[in-house]
């Protein structure tokens, strides 16, 4: 089944939202998992996942069996997490890796850096060589892979542009902020399972409209009117706003700014930007955050959210305290994109309208999905011919 | 170190996962070994082990192998 979107591509005042199989068929979600999810950038993980030289980490991202590793020399990795002899999980839970990735299996070695080093008895008992087994071309499968603002993105088809290349824009806007950046560590991060299709995640986190209505404690300090929209059409879009709060702990104590911001930054702006398709950035004079969203099923989403800060010592208590808000945010949205996947079961709804005056984020993103599925099916047609 | 006391501390080893003792144990069953079929046996179970745990002198019972002509 090929859903029509061509009422993405109306202008906004006309434009209908993704139809409905987008958020709940099976086939078309396969669809979309080979047209976006694996054929641009997506977020698989933060480094900070994989903290010292040797941290291995199995994961799954569409079912796809990977391996994030920090290598013996620093740089973070991501390997299938394959043994290319028999087809083994080589790592199946988070550990440090010594030495070498030994399969449990035949015992078939490789480096950190996805080398096979070792092939014991692959010639027969005691004899690990054989003129047919060349170890240089059965190294680990890697996974293309970029980092930015500490979150780990693959491209899976290894076809996209280079990761700078498509967000020179982003990268362009957000360069004040291309400093290190502190994981909070371990109580600076959590997940919340969401019933939901991943987009209707993104959908929410792009625009404002919601804000006075299900955040309502943004009411006080940041009102709808201080927000603006971003919207760049076919590369990314999120909102901003004028009057960010500092976060204040006992005694008015804050947490220290990112090392020589512009007063833009420092005197109230903030943005919350949705890398496509599936990584939710926000940026703050102050601390940062990141949420990858993993799509577990079509109807079900992972938020792994990270908070980070520009120092590496933080008050334990002030961490842990905007922890808590942040958390609290974020799950004040979760009746909604749960909402928003029933309602989406519903088939008289059309994919829905968009303000044309606070919903540009979206329709953005909408269109930026629509044409990469269309994209998709061109080159379908194209190899089929 | 009888052969069954190894089989016994081999096993062990294993259960507990104990590298250190997993490569030690390996070489001395190829010093042990009726033969270098056996030996290069035993020594590529210590070899790999060492290997798995970044353990130095890996690179020098990996030698050993090659000069066996049972690695490369």
């Amino acid at each position: 089944m090929q859903t029509d979107l061509s009422s993405i591509h109306r202008p906004i005042a006309q434009a209908n939202g993704l139809p409905n199989a987008h958020y709940t068929d099976e086939a078309v979600f396969a669809e979309e998992r080979d047209a976006v999810l694996h054929a641009t950038w997506a977020g698989l993980a933060v480094c900070a996942d994989v903290p010292e030289n040797g941290d291995a980490k199995p994961m799954e991202f569409l079912g796809l069996p990977l391996l994030l590793i920090r290598d013996k020399d620093g740089d973070v990795r991501v390997f299938q997490n394959t043994c290319r002899h028999r087809g083994m999980i080589l790592v199946s839970e988070p550990r440090k890796i010594g030495g070498a990735i030994r399969c449990p299996y035949h015992s078939w070695c490789y480096s950190t850096k996805g080398k096979l080093v070792a092939t014991p008895h692959v010639g027969g008992p005691g004899q690990n060589a054989h003129p047919d087994m060349d170890r240089d071309t059965m190294g680990l499968i890697e996974i293309r892979s970029h980092i930015w603002r500490d979150v780990v993105f693959i491209n899976i088809s290894g076809q996209a542009a280079p990761f700078e290349e498509v967000h020179a824009d982003l990268i362009a806007r957000w360069a004040e902020f291309d400093k290190p950046l502190y994981h909070g560590g371990a109580d600076s991060t959590f997940q919340l399972s969401v019933r939901t299709n991943y987009k209707l995640a993104v959908e929410n986190y792009c625009e404002s409209y919601h804000l006075p209505w299900v955040h309502p404690g943004l009411n006080s300090y940041s009102r709808l009117e201080d927000h603006y929209n971003i919207d760049e059409s076919g590369k990314y879009s999120g909102q901003g706003t004028l009057v960010y709060r500092q976060f204040e702990g006992e005694n008015g104590a804050c947490f220290p700014d990112f090392d020589g911001l512009s007063d833009k930054w420092l005197q109230g702006a903030a943005e919350y930007i949705t890398v496509y398709p599936n990584v939710l950035l926000g940026a703050q004079r102050d601390h940062a955050f990141a949420i990858i969203l993993e799509p577990t099923a079509v109807n079900h989403t992972v938020e792994h959210i990270h908070l980070y800060y520009a120092a590496p010592h933080i008050s334990d208590e002030m961490r842990a305290k905007n922890t808590a808000l942040w958390k609290e945010v974020f799950e004040e949205d979760v009746f909604v994109v749960e909402g928003m996947q029933k309602g989406r079961y519903g088939p008289g709804f059309d994919g829905g309208r968009f303000s044309p005056a606070m919903d540009g984020p979206t329709h953005c993103y909408h269109a930026w999905v629509a044409d990469r599925i269309l994209e998709h099916r061109q080159k379908q047609a194209y190899a089929a011919e | 170190m009888l052969r069954n006391d190894l089989d016994a501390q081999l096993l062990e080893a294993h259960a507990a996962k104990d590298r250190p003792a997993l490569i030690r144990l390996y070489q001395v069953a190829a010093a042990q070994a009726n033969g270098e079929v056996a030996a290069g046996f035993y020594l590529t179970h210590a070899y790999v082990f060492a290997l798995e745990h970044g353990d130095p002198f890996a690179e020098a019972l990996h030698a050993r192998l090659i000069a066996m002509g049972r690695d490369v």
